[in-house]
């Protein structure tokens, strides 16, 4: 063609993506070997959304995917997940906007959070095509949002900011789950004319980090604390954390151990 | 908003949102960069398999992705929808390929949609149709014009029961797959794309792409197969002619012990005229199988021809032998054989008790037997005259620089590609745009009379050709002269259609031509 003057391209194709084969019980699906498992039944049952993210979460494409119910079904599970988080946050009311230097610790590790996380699904996505791992991502954001239990207006801005990252970066994979999650938390705009979001580099900066505290080896709280502080001042803010207070409350401090960024373990 | 999450009532409205505000369909625009992303269309085969599940999913999520980053996407969807299964189908069910190809279409079009991929529908391409293959038509009247195709007589499967040539793997066990008959090689004539004339470029171009895994371009190296190495000339007692053999060892020409020749090799009928056995023998040759894979593992088989070739420099008698792992198709049809330093050489001289000379030795020294067994690598010369104690890189120069000053051989590049051949004697296919005439042969049908259009509404029963039997198809005149001539009624292999398409999503409303600048804004595919 190139040629016959029809084409100025010598190769047509820079980029070539090879993916692995669909495997059930170890042996590739195919009609001759009866193995086959019909997409149409898993859309009618699950919705395309639940399939989509499936192929997507079990493999890195170029390897061989391993056909799971089960992983099927808990892809599934995880977008009924997502969307009942969205829609608590939106029936608990308005929220205000994000002011990013009004945060406490707490926030701030949410945030840093979200952050992190849209810098390593870009990555995932754009240089490394790995899917799965980017799927895994948005599900420890949705983890991490979970966990935090702070409802006032700042703590909600947070979440927002969160929620709305990973219904952005989820919409590839889930589409239509993410369209209609996008038009209820509240945007006119219709999602596939959004952007990709774009990592806050200052909400990466670490100046707090979460610590786990345990009483006798039992886990029975996290503090936020200066990344630099010494072991002293952590040992203190171990012992003022107010759930590590009811289990050492009477009771004489025989040892702290502080593991520098880790953990601190007070033996009663 | 419902608050309960419920998957079909949530994918609806987001698909008629895509479908209402069109937001997938894109024009080419300078101000945005272009991502081109393409994914291999699907066979039309009734519905969608989780593979096609896997594969589309990927591409729609790169796309996607790339929309988000500002790029402008274009992600097109069409149907490779000739092929065999159609004809399958059409004998089972007695539907015409047609009709059962565009119900698929149909069916399949649907699930892609329900599966939410942000696809450019209005571009979508369908092989079968006129519109999309009257330009490979076109284009093969083009080649035609500058040279790039030709005709030959090549080998196919030959169901002698059903009258029809069969597809590799309709033969099953060396039985056609629905008569159960004894399949035959047969030689008939065929059309050929000179894609040989391409092989260093293509070979070459494959260091520009950094962006396809190694192991593809691996494969494809090994595929173009590029080797260099030498044509030399045996003299045959008795014949005019010599026999041309190319070889990339010229340095263990000193272990040539006996030749081989292909079944369908002249030395080979000539000697089997008046031998009984041979005749048989080359027979049994023709009717076997000459897929590539198939002649690797096979038993290597052979006779001796009782004439032999004179070695052109030890004036030694070298025996010439029929083998049927030598194909009349790749290179002369005849090649020297080497016991002492070639694996399958060696395999056949063992089972015929031929001699095996032993005329390179390791560089390090150390001692082999090549009796048991055989020495594929280079080193040193020995028994070899003139030429004992050369490496096998000098050997291979001194060697070839005599028989270039003599006029008895020349260096060349050979590769293990093969022109293209796009003959299939098949219905459901492209029809191949050329007419044949008495006095002007074959004539390439002229550009206001494309597409030769396929007819649709036939009756499929899976003996022959119904092209063949259908006059108003065949009878036509001829476009030089002008008198009753007969159309082609080949058709092409599919891999044809599937050649092109990746470009004729850019422009495939274009009734004028087969590309236009769209192409140019949209190529090269950038995933």
């Amino acid at each position: 063609m190139r040629d016959e003057g029809l084409s100025s391209a010598d190769e047509p194709f820079t980029n070539l993506l090879t993916q692995g084969m669909v495997l059930k019980d170890g042996a590739k699906m195919s009609k001759a070997k009866g193995n086959t498992v019909d997409p149409q039944e898993l859309i009618d049952t699950y919705g395309a959304d639940t399939v989509r993210l499936f192929m997507m979460f079990a493999a890195p494409p170029e390897q061989a995917l391993e056909w799971s119910d089960e992983g099927v079904a808990g892809s599934f599970r995880f977008l009924k997940r997502f969307w009942g988080a969205v829609m608590d946050h939106i029936a608990a009311g308005d929220t205000p906007e994000l002011d990013p230097a009004a945060l406490d610790e707490g926030q701030k590790a949410l945030r840093r959070k979200t952050h992190q996380t849209i810098a390593k699904i870009s990555d995932d996505i754009g240089r490394r095509q790995s899917f799965n791992t980017a799927v895994a991502a948005v599900m420890e954001l949705l983890n991490a949002i979970t966990r935090f239990e702070d409802a006032s207006p700042r703590g909600r801005a947070v979440v927002r900011e969160a929620l709305e990252a990973a219904i952005l970066m989820l919409s590839p994979m889930a589409p239509h789950i993410c369209h209609g999650l996008w038009e209820a938390i509240g945007h006119q705009t219709a999602l596939v004319d959004e952007s990709w979001p774009e990592v806050d580099e200052t909400a990466l900066e670490i100046d707090t980090i979460e610590i786990v505290v345990q009483v006798n080896g039992k886990l029975r709280g996290r503090i936020c604390i200066a990344a630099d502080a010494d072991r002293d001042a952590v040992g203190a803010a171990a012992l003022e954390d107010p759930n590590v207070q009811r289990f050492v409350a009477g009771k004489e401090v025989r040892k702290t151990i502080v593991v520098p960024g880790r953990l601190v373990n007070i033996v009663v | 908003m419902s608050t309960a999450y419920k998957p079909a009532d949530v994918e609806r409205a987001a698909q008629e949102h895509w479908a209402e505000t069109r937001c997938f369909e894109v024009q080419e625009r300078e101000d945005k960069e272009k991502f081109y992303c393409l994914t291999m269309f699907p066979y039309p085969s009734g519905k969608l398999h989780m593979g096609h599940v896997r594969v589309f999913t990927i591409s729609d999520v790169i796309a996607r992705y790339q929309r988000m980053q500002g790029r402008h996407v274009l992600q097109p969807m069409g149907w490779d929808a000739f092929g065999m299964p159609a004809e399958n189908a059409a004998i089972k069910q007695g539907v015409p390929p047609a009709a059962w190809t565009y119900e698929n279409i149909d069916y399949m079009r649907g699930q892609l949609k329900r599966l939410g991929y942000a696809y450019d529908w209005t571009r979508e391409v369908t092989t079968c149709r006129p519109e999309y293959y009257r330009w490979e038509q076109w284009l093969f009247t083009k080649l035609f014009e500058k040279g790039l195709v030709y005709r030959k007589n090549s080998i196919v499967n030959w169901d002698p029961v059903d009258q029809t040539v069969l597809a590799n793997e309709q033969v099953i066990d060396g039985r056609g797959w629905r008569s159960d008959a004894l399949v035959e090689r047969r030689e008939i004539p065929q059309w050929f794309m000179k894609i040989t004339a391409y092989a260093d470029e293509l070979l070459e171009d494959l260091d520009d792409l950094p962006g396809w895994p190694e192991s593809v371009k691996t494969m494809q190296r090994n595929w173009i197969g590029r080797s260099e190495g030498v044509e030399l000339s045996f003299e045959v007692a008795g014949e005019d002619e010599p026999l041309v053999v190319y070889t990339t060892r010229p340095d263990t020409l000193y272990g040539v012990t006996y030749m081989a020749v292909a079944a369908e090799h002249p030395l080979a009928t000539r000697a089997a005229g008046d031998n009984a056995e041979l005749a048989a023998f080359i027979e049994e040759c023709r009717k076997t199988d000459a897929a590539e894979a198939t002649l690797e593992t096979m038993e290597k088989k052979g006779m001796p021809l009782g004439i032999s070739a004179t070695h052109p420099l030890t004036g030694e008698d070298v025996p010439l032998w029929v083998a049927n792992f030598v194909l009349m198709g790749y290179g002369t049809g005849a090649v020297m054989a080497v016991p002492g330093h070639d694996a399958r050489d060696w395999e056949f001289a063992k089972k015929h008790g031929l001699p095996i000379r032993q005329v390179i030795a390791p560089a390090d020294g150390s001692e082999i037997d090549i009796d048991e067994a055989v020495y594929t690598d280079k080193g040193v010369l020995v028994n070899s005259g003139e030429y004992d104690g050369l490496d096998s890189e000098a050997a291979f120069n001194a060697i070839a620089d005599h028989f270039e000053a003599s006029g008895r051989g020349r260096r060349t590049i050979n590769y293990r590609l093969r022109d293209w051949g796009v003959s299939r004697q098949r219905y459901w296919g492209t029809p191949i745009p050329i007419i044949y005439c008495d006095d002007c042969d074959a004539v390439p049908v002229p550009e206001d009379q494309l597409p030769v259009v396929l007819p649709e509404d036939v009756e499929f029963t899976g003996v022959g050709s119904p092209l063949k039997n259908m006059p108003e198809f065949v009878e036509t005149s001829c476009p030089r002269c002008g008198k009753p001539a007969r159309r082609e009624t080949d058709t092409f292999d599919t891999f044809v259609e599937s050649s092109w398409y990746f470009a004729r999503y850019a422009c495939p409303d274009n009734d004028q031509a087969m590309l236009d600048q769209r192409a140019e804004y949209w190529l090269p595919v950038d995933q």
